[in-house]
């Protein structure tokens, strides 16, 4: 697990490790089950104070993402594609609040806002929502 | 147990007639890693000097350990860790000798952490104190303060003058202290970074008070940075409580505030700003916002 | 505490060599001075040599209380130890025991050889014994106050008028002793100004910032 914390960025360490744990997860990178470091590990490895590790891997488990085990470590918790949907929504959709709050301040106006947007989605092959009637049961998309 | 390890109370102190130090209050709890930030010449030393016995208070009272500065005992010293600033130690004897004096001037020892740190450390026993590089020294001072198993470590501008990878070495041995129960540091540095990592609660000190002191988590939640625009002018009687710093141009309001909750977005948005957008402060912005010349200094607690 | 006398010693090997070196020039001078004369013609502060020997002796340990704690000032020294697990009575105890080692290797020998030559050349006057007594005891005390004044001095190195009030305060006594004698007036003058000294270097030491 690839940990980076930004000394620039406006979030608290805690919250930057709740947030890429949760974004490792969204894409795929750390599966159900797999064994997180340890606080001891991970802060000797990043060379921060445990006791931040420690909350955020407690906010982890509050919510429901990873699981502790005395003795064992912590765990990723078995999701359902949804919950994991609903993280990657709020990533984008936080993402997403940003380029806003740019195009405010570059006084680019909505219309040309969503013409750029759209322009991105066609350049890169963004696919369209699939029709619910074709997907398996259980299937998840993976992107 | 709970107690508290360190504990200022009103603390006042005048050089020369001039006050650098303007009733300071905080405390650090047993197993609490506090970060003392502040400009130079903020008054940090000083306080870390008051706080050894080094220097006398003008007004208030500092205690380490339950016991008040002045009257700290040789039992109490032995249990509290010192890194002074500049790393100074005693330039002209051997490595060897200083240590044997630490050593047979200590409560406890522990010789075996201590000869691994050398180890790892690679500090020559034959030279002398000022022939080493100032990151030797470094290492050499926290070894030495580190041998002594303290219950309380005391570091002024540890990373001071060390290059990067002697910087890291010294976090990690700093979390390995922290590993142990019931260890506490004070630290006071100017690399931010550094406090950001390993810090639990930080303190910023800025014309002779405290302006910050809170968790560390919480800093960055409690302070904020608004761009706030109106349509017409900004109104003259606009009012928050906690400003730490205000800027206006024409119908453009900058302002940072302490302690920003929802009554405060609740009265700001009674003077109908057409838009308030926040504006993103790492540790470093927040650091500066909060060390600028102001003549109403704020407490964020 | 023997940790700490023994750094004190090790930091200032001159000191030491030089109290023995002093000591055998005086046992020189006084096997010299002794030799074929009475010693009634020489109590020791009537003639010039006595007055040099205590001349040397006041400014010589005057001298080194001064590079004593100099030296401490300016490696900063003290600072570092009372940080340790140490008090500053004892750092400063320390000290001044060393100090007095250095005083008692340059005076004790001296003393020790005047009796011994007295014991040679001239009967058993109980007086005489006395008087050998008082002066070696009147040396020894303001010497010794002499070395509380220089570690005074050497302890304010940056300012100089303490430095010349303690030259002109020995140089008072020293003059007092020389037209006076030793007598009993002189040694109580003489050992409330060593205890003065010595308390006011110790308040200096421990409230001064170190």
């Amino acid at each position: 697990m690839q940990i980076r914390i930004d000394n620039a960025s406006n979030r608290p360490v805690y919250q930057q490790i709740i947030d890429q744990v949760k974004r490792d997860i969204a894409l795929g990178r750390l599966i159900k089950d797999e064994k997180l470091p340890t606080v001891r590990q991970l802060a000797k490895q990043l060379a921060i104070n445990p006791n931040t590790i420690a909350k955020a891997y407690r906010q982890l488990e509050g919510e429901g993402i990873i699981v502790t085990k005395p003795g064992s470590g912590a765990f990723i918790a078995s999701l359902d594609s949804s919950l994991s949907k609903a993280v990657r929504k709020k990533l984008l959709s936080d993402e997403l609040e940003r380029i806003a709050v740019e195009a405010f301040h570059m006084q680019v106006d909505k219309e040309t806002l969503l013409e750029l947007f759209n322009n991105a989605v066609e350049k890169l092959n963004v696919p369209s929502k699939k029709p619910p009637s074709g997907v398996p049961k259980g299937g998840q998309s993976n992107e | 147990m709970n107690d508290n390890v360190i504990k200022v109370e009103n603390l006042v102190k005048y050089f020369d007639g001039r006050c650098v130090l303007d009733g300071i209050n905080f405390t650090v709890p047993r197993g609490c890693i506090y970060g003392l930030l502040g400009r130079n010449g903020a008054g940090k030393t000083t306080i870390i000097r008051i706080l050894l016995g080094l220097e006398p208070v003008t007004r208030g009272r500092t205690f380490l350990l339950d016991t008040e500065s002045p009257n700290l005992s040789p039992k109490v010293r032995g249990r509290i860790g010192c890194v002074a600033e500049g790393h100074n130690l005693i330039q002209n004897y051997k490595v060897e000798r200083l240590i044997k004096l630490c050593k047979d001037l200590s409560l406890q020892w522990n010789d075996e952490s201590f000869g691994h740190l050398i180890e790892t450390f690679r500090l020559p026993m034959d030279r002398k104190v000022r022939d080493l590089s100032m990151g030797m020294r470094a290492q050499l001072n926290l070894s030495l303060a580190m041998a002594i198993e303290p219950e309380l470590l005391i570091l002024d501008d540890p990373t001071l003058g060390l290059d990067t990878v002697a910087r890291r070495q010294f976090l990690e041995l700093a979390i390995e202290v922290i590993q142990k129960q019931d260890r506490t540091i004070l630290f006071c540095s100017h690399i931010l970074s550094d406090v950001e990592r390993i810090a639990d609660r930080i303190g910023i000190l800025t014309a002779g008070k405290l302006v910050v002191d809170c968790p560390m988590e919480q800093l960055k939640e409690r302070i904020k940075k608004l761009r706030v625009i109106f349509s017409e002018s900004v109104p003259a009687n606009l009012y928050l409580t906690e400003i730490i710093n205000q800027q206006i141009q024409g119908r453009e309001m900058t302002i940072t505030v302490a302690n920003w909750n929802k009554q405060k977005q609740a009265i700001l948005e009674t003077f109908k700003p057409s838009s308030c957008t926040e504006i993103p402060m790492s540790l470093e912005d927040i650091f500066i916002e909060c060390t600028k010349p102001n003549p109403q200094p704020v407490e964020v607690s | 505490m023997l940790t700490l006398i023994k750094r004190e010693i090790h930091d200032h090997p001159l000191f030491f060599i030089g109290s023995v070196i002093l000591s055998t020039v005086l046992i020189g001078l006084s096997i010299a001075t002794l030799k074929g004369h009475y010693w009634i013609e020489l109590t020791a502060f009537d003639s010039p040599a006595g007055t040099i020997v205590s001349t040397i002796l006041v400014f010589v340990f005057f001298g080194m209380g001064a590079v004593q704690m100099d030296t401490d000032r300016t490696r900063k020294i003290s600072a570092f130890i009372s940080i340790l697990s140490v008090s500053r009575n004892r750092i400063l105890l320390a000290k001044i025991i060393a100090g007095l080692l250095a005083i008692l290797i340059a005076l004790v020998p001296l003393a020790v050889t005047v009796t011994i030559l007295l014991r040679i050349h001239i009967p058993p006057i109980p007086v005489f014994h006395v008087m050998v007594l008082e002066i070696f005891s009147g040396t020894f005390l303001i010497t010794l106050a002499c070395y509380f004044i220089g570690l005074q001095a050497g302890w304010n190195s940056g300012r100089l008028p303490p430095v010349i009030i303690g030259l002109i305060l020995t140089c008072i006594l020293l003059t007092l002793i020389i037209i006076k004698g030793f007598m009993p007036e002189i040694m109580i003058i003489l050992t409330l100004f060593t205890v003065a000294s010595l308390i006011r270097t110790w308040h200096l030491f421990m409230s001064t910032p170190l």
